[in-house]
């Protein structure tokens, strides 16, 4: 397994480097190849706007995607084996569903009952993302609260999953109340949108989404054990406890942070852990926090290029691509295989 | 020497409802204990509170001296493992893999093994005859070499106590007595406590060191000779014939 592990992990750093130069290669505007590495190298090339346009806009943006991919992808991970649930992903517990109200609150809540927020620049820069987190830290204390009396954790997702359609129902409420052009900056939000992410929120960004990825790989003998089944792990020495309040955490740290940033992004979480145990067949968590990473990166670039559709000046939503390529792909293993990858 | 097991005045059950009240007990040398009884009168129940799966309702029990409450999940890891009734929900391992699960309490945090922990898990699988599978996926095993797997693992956990809630109901005749005697050889050689719950009669009686006799919310904990010949484990079980060989 160490030396099949090996060789996925090289093949997919060669990727994800191919797929990052492509990523930042094409766009509207043609920078020539040669120019993109001497402007990573820190050298002048002829054209001053090809430095803006790559290292504002281009850079930042895959970036993001790197970020958002590993981190999407792990997290849907942990879900699915706490939870024991194939189609558990990193918004099951209602975290996005909670950033969303937060927005919705930012966004058309404050307008509805009169008060102006585009009058502060702060405000408006992060103010998204203040209270994206907000609202998923919300959601969060909520699921803690009843992990504390709840010893089935299968209630628990279903808690989760409820409290979701509540923050929906709120969302709705405020939808229908809102002004035209707030409703749009919502619905813009929901599409997700990973240029979004300010040059220097995207270090704060990365140290954040590091340390989740740390943290997940930390508790990888825990989730191991949780294979069993909880009773098991119990058995071997783990406080299932405190590996379900560290796993929610861990989860909440990483898909909130990116949903705050770049808006809900859907099906990575979900589809990526299937495919990263489709190819390891293994369930081990030390080797798949890191293929999950991997493989995060990979999907999640290509999602962008594709987004971008190369040789338009228009892009897509990545919240839609996203779909579009991991639909037809959880298709495809089904009937390859004629089930989907058995997830322990 | 402290004794190995000591159970005073405890009450078992669910949500505050007694299911078996007052157990005293002592377990003072390694022996095969079989718990059995009528199905619902309380053996899951007393083995998930033993094993700390559920809590007890009164009373307090002892491993070794050291009062249970007291313990932390990694300190009774080591001293006791279970078997449970479900088998392990995982399939996509091999069966040297599964069996290493038991060393999990002794390994660090990257679960790396140690030369002493490949010897356990050898050993544990030598004992159990599943050597030959060792890189054989579980999901390709028969059930009772199933259940040998789930033993061994239990095996390189290394505990002094080894709980097994009826292992044996998957099994055909041949695999449960094959479970029983390896069970025997664990008390003999490596100076095991096995406490094990089965519908198996005819095995519990003919292996056991010990019967503890659940009946009417109490347990009755005596030799099998003394259960046969008083006629309490007939009466319980209905004028049942048994043939005792």
């Amino acid at each position: 397994m160490t030396s099949k592990f090996s060789i996925l992990s090289i093949v997919l750093v060669i990727t994800s480097l191919g797929l990052f130069m492509a990523d930042i290669a094409l766009g509207s505007v043609h920078i020539p190849l040669v120019a993109i590495v001497d402007i990573l190298l820190g050298n002048t090339v002829e054209k001053e706007s090809w430095n803006i346009i790559l290292l504002e806009s281009r850079l930042p943006r895959a970036l993001a995607a790197i970020l958002a991919g590993s981190a999407l992808a792990v997290s849907g991970l942990q879900m699915q084996t706490l939870f024991r649930n194939p189609l558990a992903g990193p918004y099951i517990l209602g975290i996005s569903s909670g950033a969303g109200l937060g927005v919705a609150v930012f966004i058309m809540g404050f307008s509805v009952m009169g008060i102006s927020l585009s009058s502060s620049i702060w405000f408006a820069n992060y103010g998204i993302v203040i209270s994206a987190i907000l609202g998923a830290v919300l959601v969060l204390l909520l699921l803690m609260a009843a992990i504390a009396k709840l010893k089935d954790i299968m209630t628990v997702l279903i808690l989760g999953i409820m409290i979701g359609s509540i923050a929906t129902a709120f969302i709705s409420i405020l939808e229908y109340f809102s002004q035209e052009d707030s409703l749009k900056s919502f619905v813009l939000w929901t599409m997700g949108d990973l240029s979004s992410v300010a040059p220097d929120s995207l270090k704060m960004l990365f140290f954040i989404v590091l340390i989740g990825l740390l943290a997940a790989f930390a508790i990888s003998k825990q989730l191991n054990t949780y294979l069993l089944g909880e009773d098991y792990a119990q058995s071997l020495g783990i406080n299932v406890n405190t590996t379900r309040y560290l796993v929610i955490f861990v989860t909440a740290l990483l898909a909130g942070s990116i949903t705050a940033f770049c808006g809900p992004i859907g099906f990575v979480g979900i589809i990526t852990p299937h495919i990263a145990r489709m190819f390891l067949k293994s369930a081990n968590h030390f080797y798949l926090v890191p293929l999950c990473v991997l493989l995060g990166i990979n999907i999640m670039l290509l999602a962008d290029i594709i987004a971008q559709l190369p040789g338009s000046d228009k892009t897509f939503p990545i919240n839609a691509v996203t779909s579009l390529i991991g639909i037809p792909f959880i298709f495809w293993i089904v009937f390859k295989n004629k089930k989907i990858a058995a997830l322990n | 020497m402290k004794n190995i097991l000591s159970i005073s005045s405890l009450s078992v059950g669910y949500n505050k409802k007694k299911v078996l009240s007052n157990i005293n007990l002592v377990v003072d040398k390694p022996k095969l204990i079989t718990l059995i009884g009528r199905n619902g009168q309380g053996k899951s129940t007393l083995l998930k509170t033993l094993t700390g799966l559920i809590p007890s309702i009164e009373g307090e029990l002892f491993f070794k001296g050291k009062i249970n409450k007291e313990l932390s999940h990694k300190e009774k890891s080591k001293l006791f493992s279970v078997v449970l009734t479900s088998p392990p929900a995982i399939n996509n391992i091999t069966v040297k893999d599964f069996v290493a699960y038991g060393r999990y309490p002794y390994t660090n945090w990257l679960a790396v093994k140690k030369e002493e922990d490949s010897l356990q898990i050898n050993q544990a699988m030598e004992l159990c005859g599943i050597t030959n599978f060792a890189t054989t996926n579980i999901t390709n095993l028969s059930d009772g070499e199933r259940q040998k797997v789930a033993l061994a693992r239990a095996i390189a956990q290394n505990t002094p106590i080894i709980f097994l809630d009826e292992p044996t109901s998957h099994l055909d005749l041949v695999n449960q007595s094959e479970l029983f005697d390896l069970l025997h050889q664990l008390v003999e050689k490596q100076q095991k406590t096995i406490i094990i719950s089965s519908h198996q009669l005819n095995l519990a009686l003919n292996y056991a060191d010990e019967i503890w006799l659940i009946n009417n919310e109490s347990l009755e904990v005596n030799t099998p000779q003394y259960f046969i010949e008083s006629g309490k484990i007939e009466a319980l079980f209905g004028g049942l014939k048994i043939k005792y060989f």
